[in-house]
């Protein structure tokens, strides 16, 4: 194999691969990128088994074949090249990686040894909205849980209708969802679990560029081509919790605020609350909603905010850091927060978003 | 005003073969290793002292020393039974005993069964009963507190009997050498001479920072020494740090009932010696030996307990993590560690969201 590529082209494939690899992983061929020149470009192909990343860049192919190659490595080496034109070759004594008047020689593992991995059929496919994938991704990754023994909350629940796409996400003590109205072009219901890894790596591929997403259902993987790229995912098996029942119906208490002042507030507050419960109370009261917080260690702190509300007073204690969440990926100026009661489910929901809707449900703290 | 007493046996190991081989007595003994095997001196007879066979060193040099050194091979079996009827005889007189080792310990005897207000009377007694019942002599410190007891009772050796009453105290202190302390070994003792600290009382009068500068942590306790000043209680019990028991089976079994039977037993035994010692465990260690000698263990830790069935049901866990049922078993255990005090789960504050409800 001999390829010339652009440094810059290559080096911005390769930054999408840094989060697929794992660097402690125990198989030594997965921190490589598997890389293939043919006719004029670059493929390259990473995996940690449950996320793959394929994509290409334009090169000039000298002699077609493959290889593998650290991806860390000459991610590293790509970054402190200048804007230059880059030189990988194979000759019989290994790979040699060269620019301008550096020269370098990598190890190499065996190409045999790249596991195969499964190519879209590219039938079946939908059309997902890019901007709306987007915004999915960005109010649900947070509430996924890292590392919980209930693998299926491991990931984000991922919905496609005829005419509409939704992603629900849940630790078990709040839950987002996101549901966008949009012709999806399949006539047949999808439902899948998507790994948190895939939902943070496809945040990633949809953070440039535009065009339409082309997603396809295989029959163990998921595929989403977002441009030259393709993410491909494992499933995970197992039954995302109903998560339609713990939306709840009767809140009937609804208060307005200022998104920025009452995130301010909550920020401020949350400085003087528990450090291990960050746990901060909102006084409902008649025109006015004080936040608070108390802890025996560092004091106590109080923020007051004028409100529309003549309904009952009412007082309920949230996780600050639930409520940031919500609050830092919302872009509307106004948000509601709906009420039952002080130990039942609240509902916060931006106020005139366009696109989309979204439902954050928080369970509160015992008071 | 506390009576602390200190005791230490005389020249322990070898006053024990002393007294048990007659022809070893008035003759220079030391119990130890072979002299050819880089053996050490465990204890030296008072006539091997005179030669400076000292305990610790190595046997080649105390044979060097003194040519004509007796040497025995120590028995510790039996020196722990001298042991135990010596501390028995200690614990008759207060609950408050201290042991440092086989043949020494701190006895707090403010108040003791025998009713006597003077520390030096019961000191005295425990001397002549040590020397009836066993045949052997104690050397005893009295004084207010730990540290004087002990200093005291190296004074005069051996049979000796030191005591510090509270308005001498004073007097002993002014007489101490730095290095009398323990604690205050030759390296420390040099730094403290050359700040010009000879006694202990000098350092009353040095300047803290430079003291801290020179012994480093050990500054605020020499400064309480040098006031005579020692608030350590006797404690009777050194903390356990774990309770078992184990069980060898005269024919080796592969019946997963009886095991199970038998890590019952066991792991009740470990909950009901929790119980009478107010402690609870966080931990259960399962111990298997095959019949192949070849031993393992397994352990499970979680919220500290001392439930006889919550232990039980640990112990008999980590019966998974074993290849009980299919290789015979020659021993079993079950012990308790890692002790703490009981954790009632607080009501998490976080509410979940009810979705199996």
């Amino acid at each position: 194999m001999q390829l010339v590529v652009r440094k810059n082209d290559l080096l911005r494939e390769l930054q999408l691969f840094q989060g697929i690899v794992e660097r402690k992983n125990t198989i030594p061929i997965l921190a490589n990128v598997l890389i293939e020149a043919n006719g004029d470009e670059v493929r390259m192909l990473a995996t940690d088994l449950e996320v793959a990343l394929r994509s290409r860049c334009p090169a000039t192919v000298g002699k077609n074949g493959s290889l593998t190659l650290p991806a860390k490595k000459l991610y590293e080496i790509l970054r402190a090249l200048p804007e230059t034109d880059v030189r990988i070759e194979e000759d019989k004594q290994g790979v040699k990686v060269s620019a301008d008047r550096f020269d370098s020689r990598m190890q190499t593992l065996p190409r045999e040894d790249f596991p195969t991995l499964p190519e879209p059929s590219g039938k079946a496919r939908a059309t997902l909205p890019r901007a709306a994938l987007k915004e999915m991704v960005a109010k649900t990754q947070f509430a996924i849980t890292g590392e919980d023994t209930r693998f299926f909350l491991n990931g984000a629940k991922f919905v496609l209708k005829p005419d509409s796409l939704t992603m629900v996400a849940t630790d078990g003590h709040r839950l987002a969802l996101v549901e966008v109205m949009h012709k999806v072009g399949i006539t047949e219901e999808v439902g899948v679990i998507l790994p948190k890894k895939t939902i943070m790596e496809l945040g990633k591929l949809l953070a440039e560029g535009d065009g339409d997403v082309l997603f396809e259902s295989g029959e163990n993987h998921l595929f989403f081509e977002v441009g030259d790229r393709v993410l491909i995912s494992r499933m995970i098996d197992g039954q995302f919790p109903a998560y339609e029942r713990v939306i709840p119906k009767e809140n009937d208490k609804r208060i307005e605020f200022e998104k920025e002042r009452l995130t301010s507030a909550v920020k401020r507050v949350a400085l003087l609350s528990n450090e291990r419960s960050r746990s901060v109370k909102v006084e409902i009261g008649a025109g006015k909603v004080d936040v608070t917080s108390s802890s025996s260690e560092f004091g106590e702190a109080r923020e007051e905010l004028a409100v529309e509300y003549d309904g009952e007073p009412l007082t309920i204690s949230f996780n600050a850091q639930y409520v940031l969440d919500f609050l830092n990926v919302v872009e509307t100026d106004v948000v509601a927060l709906s009420l039952k009661d002080e130990v039942s489910q609240a509902v916060m929901t931006p106020v005139s978003a366009e696109g989309y809707n979204y439902t954050y449900v928080i369970m509160p703290m015992r008071l | 005003m506390r009576r602390i007493l200190h005791v230490d046996m005389d020249a322990f190991y070898a006053s024990v073969e002393q007294r048990d081989h007659p022809d070893l007595r008035g003759r220079p003994v030391a119990v130890g290793g072979d002299a050819e095997k880089r053996g050490v001196v465990a204890a030296a007879s008072y006539e091997a002292r005179t030669f400076g066979v000292r305990s610790a060193i190595p046997m080649a040099r105390a044979k060097r020393l003194c040519p004509s050194l007796v040497i025995v091979r120590p028995d510790f079996t039996k020196y722990r039974a001298v042991s135990q009827q010596v501390f028995a005889m200690f614990r008759d007189v207060t609950p408050l005993v201290e042991p440092l080792s086989l043949d020494e310990a701190y006895l707090d005897v403010t108040e003791n069964a025998w009713g006597e207000p003077l520390g030096t009377t019961v000191a005295r007694r425990l001397k002549d009963q040590i020397r009836e019942r066993t045949g052997l002599t104690a050397s005893a410190g009295v004084a207010p507190n730990k540290f004087l007891a002990k200093i005291a009772s190296g004074w005069q050796k051996p049979d000796g009997l030191t005591v510090i009453a509270p308005e001498r105290v004073e007097t002993f202190l002014q007489s101490l050498p730095i290095d009398a302390l323990w604690g205050v070994g030759p390296v420390t003792a040099r730094k403290l001479r050359a700040r010009g600290i000879h006694k202990l009382v000098d350092i009353r009068t040095v300047d803290p920072r430079m003291l801290h500068d020179t012994v480093g942590s050990l500054a605020d306790w020499l400064a309480r020494l040098a006031h005579g000043i020692d608030d350590r209680p006797v404690v009777s019990e050194r903390h356990p740090k774990s309770s078992g028991s184990e069980r060898t089976f005269a024919d080796d079994v592969t019946d997963l009932d009886d095991i199970r039977d038998t890590i019952r037993t066991m792991a009740r035994n470990a909950a009901a010696w929790l119980v009478r010692h107010e402690l609870y465990a966080r931990t259960v260690t399962l111990k298997v030996r095959y019949d192949d000698f070849t031993t393992i263990t397994r352990s499970h830790s979680d919220a500290p307990t001392r439930d006889a069935n919550a232990i039980v049901a640990r112990a008999r866990a980590l019966l998974e993590k074993t290849e009980v049922g299919e290789r015979p078993v020659r021993l079993l255990g079950v012990s308790v560690h890692n002790f703490g005090p009981e954790v009632t789960p607080a009501p998490e504050p976080q509410a979940r969201l009810p979705f199996d409800v």
